[in-house]
């Protein structure tokens, strides 16, 4: 299991430096540049901010110095549309922002969506089973730009609850809602997920066999059926929860959260590649990570998987 | 000890009502073991669910199943949960997919035990060994740590069987033990149960098509065809002298390997639609002894026969 965790983690290198690579030569090909605009600067200015970023060298010395740099210091270089700042910087800044609210997000995607889609399933066809499916199918066709001003309008605007906007440090009120509105859609898909393969499992022989031996629903459905049923919304989550940590530019903006969500976006805009590379590099290792542990979550779930594993 | 009366079992499905159980009734003595014979889809395996009240929602029962006194089928779920395992036991078809493959072997057994008698984990371990051993599991300490699909079909059977018999139940069902496997394997897992139940005196109630693993096993035969008993008879006697066509064909689909000669013969024809419940005799369409009366008149059960042709007039 160690072994094999080791050779996943080694993969991440060779990957990392190909999406790299390609990440660059694909943003250099894209029409325009961070310092084009539509009154060209004097063409002596422009040398002169072209030499400051090192984009006067030619492509691949300038790709040589960006991975150099990244693997001797952990630089990864100025960002070209903020002035002052390093992409460094503008990750320190936002990503523990998305990485918090995104976290407590999944919390309650999991907290929520699990648990009515385990209920839904006990009460196949009934009541609940019709209730929790309905509100799913509607929070699901429910845009989070819908829901977002709707929370905003009920817990800031009519009761006084939760400000509606800001970060301060991360405080559990300013949480809240973006966490709401960013997971609201997932937890509807949680649901489905857990409410089908439950199901499935439910009706499987080895749930008769437990049937047969006289034990309690309850230890029927905690012992025997819940890690099967957990199965595919594990693997759902795997990527669900790196773009929750990575925040949603919507949530982001609507929110003022300070999130790396909205960098994402205005680095495209601008045509900042030190910015977007970084995020992309940032975003493939959290995918590489959350990959891994969701294979080694199900290794620990299925002693199937975990016999191919070692 | 356990008897049926008068079970009747349909299943609601997309396109109607299908009866599958008709009128079924047999008792089960201390320690005896019958056997219930018939073709896929003669309800034989849904009777034994009905014991367990394992039937899919969709069921519709009626009758009794008196077990020492209670009606099993008016008996709730935790009435139930007090006999399961308990007092009944069973054995199902597929070894593959009757274990569960997220827990060990030592969970699934000492689970039952904990539940039922209050074991602490370490005399259910001790308990789980002991039958392990009974089923001749070799190496049981090490295998405890083991998960299903670390065991050969004939293995995971076993397991089976011993989960059966973890709280010494006084009747197993057992559900097409052997169905499932190589015929080598089959002959093992019938002499265990054999042996089981000759050290335990443990009812049997075998569930099978083949009459063949029958022979070797059971005191008493029930014939079933499309949900209705046809025979009823001690093995013997059954073998001996078959009293309906349905049993007749049968025996004479088996092969017999003193006389090569003696072809194998089928019954034609294929199993009767069970959408509507039955107005003559389920069995006169692929009969060769069927007169007209059969196509009209259901027969009723009469010293262990439901034919409506004398014994002496058949082919």
């Amino acid at each position: 299991m160690l072994n094999y965790t080791l050779r996943r983690l080694l993969m991440v290198v060779p990957t990392l430096l190909i999406l790299v690579i390609f990440a660059f030569y694909l943003m250099r090909l894209a029409p325009g540049g961070p310092f084009t605009s539509e009154r060209p600067l004097p063409p002596a200015v422009m040398a002169n901010v072209l030499e400051r970023y090192g984009m006067d060298e030619p492509l691949h010395v300038q790709l040589w110095t960006y991975v150099s740099n990244i693997v001797c210091c952990f630089d990864f270089g100025p960002s070209f549309s903020q002035k002052d700042r390093s992409v460094n910087d503008v990750i320190a800044q936002g990503f523990p922002v998305t990485l918090t609210y995104g976290f407590w997000s999944a919390v309650f995607v999991l907290l929520l969506g699990v648990p009515l889609g385990i209920i839904a399933a006990l009460r196949h066809n009934g009541f609940w089973d019709y209730t929790m499916t309905g509100l799913a199918i509607f929070s699901q066709i429910f845009p989070n730009f819908v829901l977002a001003p709707l929370l905003v309008l009920l817990f800031t605007l009519s009761w006084g609850l939760l400000p509606g906007g800001g970060w301060n440090g991360g405080q559990w009120q300013y949480i809240v809602m973006p966490a709401i509105a960013l997971g609201t859609s997932y937890m509807a898909s949680v649901a489905r997920l857990t409410r089908g393969s439950m199901l499935e499992v439910l009706g499987s022989p080895y749930i008769r066999t437990a049937r047969a031996k006289g034990l309690p629903e309850r230890t029927i459905i905690l012992r025997h059926a819940l890690k099967p049923a957990l199965l595919p919304t594990l693997t759902y989550m795997g990527p669900v929860f790196v773009y929750m940590i990575t925040g949603s530019v919507f949530v982001d903006v609507f929110f003022s959260t300070g999130g790396i969500g909205q960098d994402f976006i205005n680095g495209a805009y601008s045509r900042d590649y030190a910015i977007l590379l970084g995020l992309a590099i940032l975003y493939a290792v959290l995918t590489f990570v959350l990959t891994l542990m969701v294979d080694l979550l199900y290794a620990w779930i299925d002693p199937k998987v975990r016999a191919g594993l070692s | 000890m356990l008897s049926v009366e008068n079970l009747h079992i349909r299943f609601r499905t997309g396109d109607g009502m299908v009866h599958a159980v008709n009128d079924v009734s047999f008792e089960v003595g201390a320690g005896r073991q019958i056997a219930v014979v018939g073709e896929s889809g003669s309800g034989k395996s849904q009777i034994a669910l009905a014991i367990m009240g394992l039937l899919a929602k969709n069921a519709e029962v009626e009758g009794r199943i008196m077990w020492n006194g209670q009606d099993l089928l008016a008996a709730s779920n935790r009435e139930m949960n007090r006999i399961r395992a308990r007092e009944i036991g069973i054995v199902f078809q597929d070894p593959m997919s009757s274990l569960n493959p997220y827990m060990t072997i030592e969970r699934q057994l000492t689970e039952i035990v904990e539940y039922h008698e209050g074991l602490s984990r370490r005399d259910a371990r001790a308990r789980a060994l002991q039958v392990m051993d009974a089923v001749r599991i070799s190496d049981a300490k090490a295998r405890l740590r083991a998960y299903p699909h670390e065991f050969s079909g004939g293995m995971r059977q076993r397991i089976v069987i011993a989960m059966a018999l973890m709280c010494q139940p006084k009747l197993i069902l057992a559900d097409e033990p052997t169905t499932a496997l190589d015929v080598t394997v089959q002959a093992q897992i019938m002499q265990l149960l054999a042996d089981v139940q000759r050290d335990l005196g443990t009812s049997v109630v075998l569930i099978t098509h083949d009459l063949g693993v029958v022979a070797g096993f059971c005191e008493e035969v029930v014939v079933l065809y499309g949900g209705r008993i046809m025979e009823e008879a001690e093995t013997i006697a059954l073998f001996d002298q078959p009293t309906h066509p349905y049993t007749r064909g049968l025996l004479s689909a088996v092969p017999n390997i003193k006389d090569p000669s003696d072809a194998l013969t089928a019954i034609p024809g294929s199993p009767p639609n069970q959408h509507r419940f039955p107005q003559a005799c389920p069995f006169a369409p692929r009969c060769v002894d069927a007169v007209d009366i059969c196509r009209d008149t259901l027969p009723a059960l009469r010293q262990g026969r439901a034919c409506l042709r004398p014994v002496e007039e058949l082919t």
